[in-house]
Formats: C-alpha cells, sequence, structure tokens
C-alpha cells in the first residue's frame, strides 16, 4: 500500500480547497473586470465618435452659411451682376475653408448674357481665379449639384469627389438654391455653392484613436468610404463592397442602419480582412452632411491589459499556493513529529520493551493527551506483564508439582505386565487414566503367602489431589492389612474401620476385593459399593457379579462386611472397572453403559487379558468421539490358566 | 442443578433437579447444609428431577445421612429415577438409606 504522510494528505486537501476558491472568486473577477472593459471602451467610442461629429460640424456648419447667406442676399437683390465674381473673391480670400464658389443662374436669367450664366471662383495656388461658367459643352443644369437642390428645394451636399482640375484634393460640394421674384413671385433662380476642400476631414478622422489599432472612418451618404487608415477604400468602396467581400452580412446590416442617419450605442461586431481578429463599432450620424462616422477597436486589445493582469494574478497565485503547501508542511510536521516517535515507542512495547522513552511532549493539547494514555498503557502493561509473569510461574509450579505427583500415583500401582512370569497359573492385565493429572481410582494385586492372588479396585469419590491422597491411604492399608489377613471380609472391614476414623470430608471409596486360591480356583471375594465385575466364564455368556448389599468403604466404622465365593475352572476370566467404563459421556450426555461393556466382552470371550482391555478401550474412545474425559477410567482382567 | 427448598414442621422437603457432578457438588452441599444447620432433622430428598449423581454428589448425601443418624433425625429420599436407583443399587447405598417410590408415601 502506498503511505501518504499525514502533511502530504492536509496539503492535497488545503489546495484542492483554495485551488476551488480561486478559481470561483478569479470567474467572477474575470466576468466583471470583462464587462467593464467592455463597457468602458463602448463609451468611448461613443464619445470618440460624438466628439468627432461635432468637430467635423464646427467646419460645416460655418461653411453652409456662407452660400445660404449669398442665397439671401441674390434673394433681397443685393447684389447687382457685376458685383458677383469680386464679392465671391473677397469671400473666398476670408474663408479659408472655402476651395470655389460658384453662382449658377437658370438659363436665360439674365437676357443680356445667353443662356448660361455661373461666375466661378477658385483658388489656384494662393491666388484666387474667377471665370463665368456655362457652355455647350459645360450644362451645368444637368449636374448633380444643380438639380438635386433645385428638385427638392432644399440645400444639398454633395458626394465627396476628387477634384481633378484642382490639384486633385477631396472636395465636397454645398448647394443652396436662390429664389428672386418676378412679377412679384417667389421664383427659382439659380444655385449658390461652395466647395470645401475635405483634407482637414482626414486630418480630424486620422486624430482618432482608440486603444492600441482602432480607428474611425467616415461614410458618406450612399455608402461610400471617405476617410479610412486604408488609403485604397477612400472614395474606391463602399461599406457594402466591403460586407461582400469579406462576408460579414452584419457590417452590410451596420453600413445600412449608418447611411440611414441612425446611431448605435451597442457595439455590434463583424471581422474584415483587412485587419485580423473581431472587430466592434459604433457609429453615429453626421447631422448637416447625412454622413456617418464609425469607431471600430478590435476585441482582442480590448482584453489585452486583461489578459495581463490575469498572467500576473496566476504567476501570484502559484506562487502563494506553493509558499502555503511548504507552510503547511512544516506546521504538520511539527505538530505530527510525535506521533512519529510514538509509533516507535508503541512497536518498541509491543516487542516488550515497556521501559521505552516516550517523546517529551511539552504543549497541552491532543498530543499530550496521547502522551499520558500511552504512558498509562506503558505502566499499565508492565504492571500486568509482572502478575502474568508471578501467576504463570506459579502455575507452572503447580503442574509440575502435579505430574510429579502423577508419576508417584502411577508408581504405587502395578504397572509391569505380565506382573508373575513365574505363576502360570494367572495372568492380569490393567489400565489407568486419570481424567487430571491425579484421580481416584485405583488397582493392586499382590500374592499372598505365595498361593494366593489378591486383587482389588477402588474408586475413591470426588476427584483431583484430595481424592488422589485418599486413594493412597486406601493402597497402602490395604497392603499392611493384607500382611497378616488373607479374608477379603476381614481385609475390606479392617480398612473401613481405618478409613472411617477422623474421616472429616465424608469421603469414600467404591472397593472390590478379591482373593483366588491358586491351588483350587476357588475366589472369595467383597463387594464394598463398586460397580459389578463381570465374570467370563470358558464355554458360557459372561455375567455381572450379583449386586453387593455393601456400602463402599470410609462411611460407618463399624459396617459389618461379608464376602462371597465362586469356584473358577481354568481360562475363565474377570473383568473388573470403575464408573470411569459405564458413565463415559459422549458430547450428546450418553453414557458408555453395562449394555456395551457386556457386549463388547461378548465379541472377544477368548481375547487374552491384553487385548480385552485394549478392545475396551477402543470401545470407549469410539464412543466418546474425542469429547473430554470427565472421570478416571480404570480396568483390570484377570485370567485363571488352572 | 437447582435445589428447591421447602421447610415444615413436619418433613422439610429438599427438592434437587439436573445434574449433580463434581463441578457443583460443593454448591449442593452448601444448599443442603444450610438446611441441616438450622436444625431441621427430618428431611425428605426428593429426587424426581435429579438425572444424574455422581460420587461427590453422593458424599453429600451420606453427609447428610450421617448427620441426621447423630441428631436422631430422619433423612427419606424418594422418586429415585432408575438411573439414579441403579447407582444406589450398584453401590450398596440401598442398605442405608431409607428410599420412598414417591413423596406422598414418604410423608406418611
Amino acid at each position: 500500500m502506498k503511505k501518504t504522510t499525514l502533511s502530504r494528505h492536509i496539503i492535497r486537501n488545503v489546495l484542492l480547497f483554495c485551488i476551488a476558491l480561486f478559481l470561483v472568486t478569479f470567474s467572477v473577477y474575470y466576468y466583471f473586470t470583462r464587462n467593464t472593459i467592455r463597457e468602458t471602451t463602448r463609451e468611448n467610442a461613443i464619445f470618440l465618435a460624438n466628439n468627432t461629429v461635432n468637430r467635423i460640424e464646427q467646419v460645416l456648419t460655418p461653411a453652409e452659411k456662407i452660400p445660404e447667406i449669398v442665397a439671401k442676399m441674390l434673394e433681397s437683390a443685393f447684389l447687382s451682376k457685376d458685383s458677383l465674381i469680386p464679392f465671391l473673391k473677397s469671400m473666398l480670400s476670408i474663408n479659408k475653408n472655402v476651395y470655389g464658389s460658384i453662382i449658377a443662374y437658370e438659363p436665360d436669367y439674365f437676357p443680356e448674357q445667353g443662356m448660361y450664366f455661373a461666375p466661378y471662383v477658385c483658388r489656384q495656388g494662393d491666388t484666387i481665379h474667377s471665370v463665368v461658367l456655362g457652355d455647350k459643352n459645360y450644362e451645368y443644369f444637368y449636374m448633380d449639384w444643380y438639380q438635386i437642390p433645385k428638385m427638392t428645394n432644399a440645400p444639398y451636399w454633395s458626394e465627396p469627389y476628387f477634384d481633378e482640375g484642382g490639384g486633385n484634393v477631396l472636395m465636397t460640394t454645398y448647394s443652396v438654391p436662390f429664389y428672386t421674384y418676378k412679377d412679384g413671385k417667389r421664383t427659382f433662380s439659380g444655385i449658390v455653392t461652395v466647395d470645401i476642400s475635405l483634407e482637414w476631414l482626414t486630418e480630424i478622422m486620422s486624430q482618432v484613436k482608440i486603444l492600441n489599432t482602432g480607428y474611425a472612418f467616415l461614410l458618406s451618404r450612399n455608402g461610400v468610404i471617405i476617410t479610412h487608415p486604408n488609403k485604397d477604400y477612400v472614395m474606391n468602396q463602399t461599406i457594402f463592397t466591403i460586407a461582400k467581400e469579406n462576408n460579414q452580412p452584419a457590417m452590410r446590416e451596420t453600413g445600412r442602419n449608418m447611411i440611414q442617419g441612425k446611431s448605435n450605442f451597442e457595439s455590434a461586431g463583424f471581422r474584415s480582412k483587412w485587419k485580423a481578429g473581431k472587430l466592434w463599432i459604433n457609429y453615429a450620424a453626421l447631422p448637416s452632411s447625412h454622413w456617418s462616422i464609425g469607431v471600430i477597436y478590435p476585441d482582442d486589445e480590448m482584453f489585452a491589459s486583461l489578459h495581463k493582469i490575469n498572467i500576473i494574478l496566476l504567476i501570484l497565485i502559484l506562487v502563494g499556493l506553493s509558499m502555503l503547501s511548504f507552510v503547511i508542511y512544516k506546521i504538520v510536521n511539527k505538530l505530527t513529529s510525535p506521533l512519529k516517535h510514538f509509533a516507535a515507542s508503541a512497536r518498541l512495547i509491543a516487542a516488550g520493551n515497556f521501559n521505552v522513552h516516550l517523546p517529551e511532549i511539552k504543549t497541552e493539547d491532543e498530543m499530550k493527551e496521547l502522551h499520558n494514555s500511552f504512558s498509562f498503557m506503558q505502566k499499565e502493561l508492565g504492571d500486568y506483564i509482572v502478575t502474568l509473569k508471578d501467576t504463570t510461574t506459579a502455575k507452572e509450579k503447580i503442574e509440575s508439582e502435579l505430574r510429579i505427583a502423577k508419576e508417584i500415583q502411577m508408581s504405587m500401582i502395578p504397572h509391569i505386565f505380565p506382573p508373575f512370569p513365574d505363576l502360570p497359573q494367572i495372568d492380569v492385565f490393567a489400565v489407568l487414566k486419570s481424567a487430571k493429572e491425579v484421580g481416584g481410582d485405583l488397582y493392586d494385586f499382590f500374592v499372598i503367602d505365595g498361593n494366593k492372588f489378591c486383587f482389588a479396585i477402588g474408586d475413591v469419590s470426588g476427584k483431583g489431589v484430595p481424592a488422589s491422597l485418599f486413594m493412597a491411604v486406601t493402597r497402602t492399608l490395604v497392603r499392611s492389612i493384607s500382611d497378616k489377613e488373607s479374608s477379603p471380609s476381614v481385609i475390606v472391614g479392617t480398612l473401613n474401620k481405618s478409613i472411617s476414623l477422623n474421616n472429616e470430608s465424608s469421603m469414600f471409596v467404591t472397593f472390590f476385593l478379591g482373593v483366588l486360591d491358586l491351588s483350587n480356583g476357588e475366589l472369595k471375594y467383597t463387594n464394598a459399593g463398586h460397580n459389578p465385575p463381570v465374570i467370563i466364564k470358558k464355554n458360557k455368556e459372561a455375567v455381572m457379579f450379583d449386586k453387593t448389599k455393601f456400602i463402599p468403604v470410609g462411611l460407618f466404622e463399624d459396617f459389618d462386611y461379608g464376602q462371597s465365593s465362586i469356584q473358577l475352572e481354568p481360562g475363565d476370566k474377570i473383568f473388573l472397572y470403575t464408573d470411569g467404563v459405564s458413565e463415559a459421556e459422549n458430547s450428546e450426555s450418553e453414557l458408555f453403559g453395562d449394555g456395551t461393556i457386556m457386549d463388547i466382552i461378548g465379541r472377544n470371550v477368548t481375547a487374552p487379558p491384553r487385548e480385552l482391555i485394549h478392545k475396551m478401550e477402543e470401545g470407549i474412545s469410539a464412543h466418546v468421539n474425542g469429547f473430554a474425559q470427565s472421570d478416571d477410567i480404570t480396568m483390570m482382567t484377570i485370567v485363571y490358566n488352572g | 442443578m437447582n435445589v428447591n427448598v421447602v421447610i415444615s414442621s413436619d418433613y422439610s422437603i429438599i427438592s434437587v433437579e439436573g445434574r449433580v457432578d463434581t463441578t457443583n457438588a460443593n454448591e449442593f452441599e452448601k444448599a443442603v447444609m444450610e438446611v441441616v444447620a438450622s436444625g431441621i432433622n427430618r428431611i425428605i430428598l426428593d429426587c424426581s428431577g435429579l438425572n444424574y449423581i455422581s460420587s461427590s454428589g453422593l458424599r453429600v448425601f451420606l453427609i447428610v445421612q450421617k448427620k441426621m443418624m447423630a441428631s436422631k433425625g430422619e433423612l427419606r429420599l424418594c422418586s429415585l429415577q432408575p438411573g439414579i436407583q441403579e447407582i444406589f443399587d450398584i453401590s450398596g447405598f440401598t442398605s442405608i438409606f431409607s428410599i420412598y417410590p414417591d413423596k406422598d408415601l414418604a410423608l406418611k
């Protein structure tokens, strides 16, 4: 598994939070700043457009006054025919903007002048020339500047044009109709014009700067480009031809609005081959000439400064986050450094070193709490281990003593088989398996007076050490009594008397004792409350001894024990056992039972003692099937060979 | 194991149920000896619910019997199940205890 440190974990979470916070803040900031910049630029563009309109109007409006005044003068017959040229000359000399002026009369207005009469003055260099225009080659009545105001009865600004005769400068002409009274009737009599140079217009327009490369352009009422930074467009293109060339319907729409004299305060956007990127436009109309000024600014330049700020911000934030990570790393490491020591200490404690040094904590915080808990655990574990050691030692001592006690107990009963190789008349085999280290069962056999075989089996009430002591006493007493007595009833009676005296604990022994006369096969026996043994007579069915009337040994000191006697034939066997056999339990609390004992004996009537007991052990083992032995198990088989 | 005691001016009845073996013989002894120690000397041990007894349990019976004999009292056993009766027969205890088939007969 990949190891993740606490500091890395905290740094990751804090950074993720900070980045999320930054992204939200930045998005909001970016959105509003962008809108503000767009709005400011738009206002600036509108201002520039309006300002430029005003500046142009400041030139055009006075220029309009000149022909209008002349028209009034002509109408009131203030000027005579001959004074027209000197008047125009003096007018030109004081109006620097006026390049030329004409007063064109209706055909045959002055009969003496003939069909045409149109005095004209114009600048040629620094001098002012005059001429009377109009002949068959120049029928001015049909010119736009004459026709249109005549038809509309209104002044008219001509489309700009290059004056090819006058130094090839961009010009425009303002035409005003004038009237005279003929027969008392106000009648259209001709047109007064002034030609205005538009060089100053280009100058004014070129002064319009917005952003880095933003610019302004001027459209005539027909959409012809009058001024534009791209000189190729001027007087050669209309906004509509440019829109078509660039396939920009939005530009065409804008052009339509412009020539209709509208102003727009909402920016419109389009693209142009002439200038890369998206362009925005605001425009305003010139009220006098019906021209229109457009202010254009590129989209990318509008946000250039914002992008620059963004990059600076990003760098600042990256630096900030790095510093934050570093600071968190330092703080967390400082806070958690004791944990590493604790972990190391815990491993040492687990390995058994309870005196390990814990890291010192000077702060009064959770770390101190951990330290105290650790310290407490250390002490408790240490104490516990000491106690455990003591207990274990004591337990081991007891167990060791019990093992020795078992060895002593086992050495008290005969355990060498066959026990009497020089006595062919009998063979014996016996086993004793205690449920605990020491038990209360016993068996014994020995020879009295050379030809009497004495054997006994017993079961002390209870188990464990008390029972084993009682068993040892019983066995010792039997041996010592048998030295002098050979009658079973006397032996058992004497034994009972000895044990019953001072038997404060009221323990008792069930006891069977038999004495077999090897010379004739007579068996005398006394059963003191013990399970009846089984007699297996040759060629007959095995049977249990009769139940006894005699109570176990150790209860009443003056109890009178009797004895019985049976005759054994060569080959007869006796099987003795304690209730550990008949009451051996399996996990379902089912007892082994006398019936099973008799069954196994029935199947093995001819088996020698050792084999019979092994068969019985196998039977018991199969019955209990691993269930813990609860009582001592003792079995003894004797065969009389005659 | 359950021990239930009903004290009476006539025969007090101690009912024992379940198993009495090495593990609880002491408990059984304590319960019974409390009754004996209080001076009651006519006791019926109702064994109708007793289904197993080990030699440690028999020892308690014997102690009570000895006490009753010493105080010239009387202990009667009743309602022994066949398995328990068998143990009494084998061990010869039948000869030292007064055993009755049921409680009614024991009370007479």
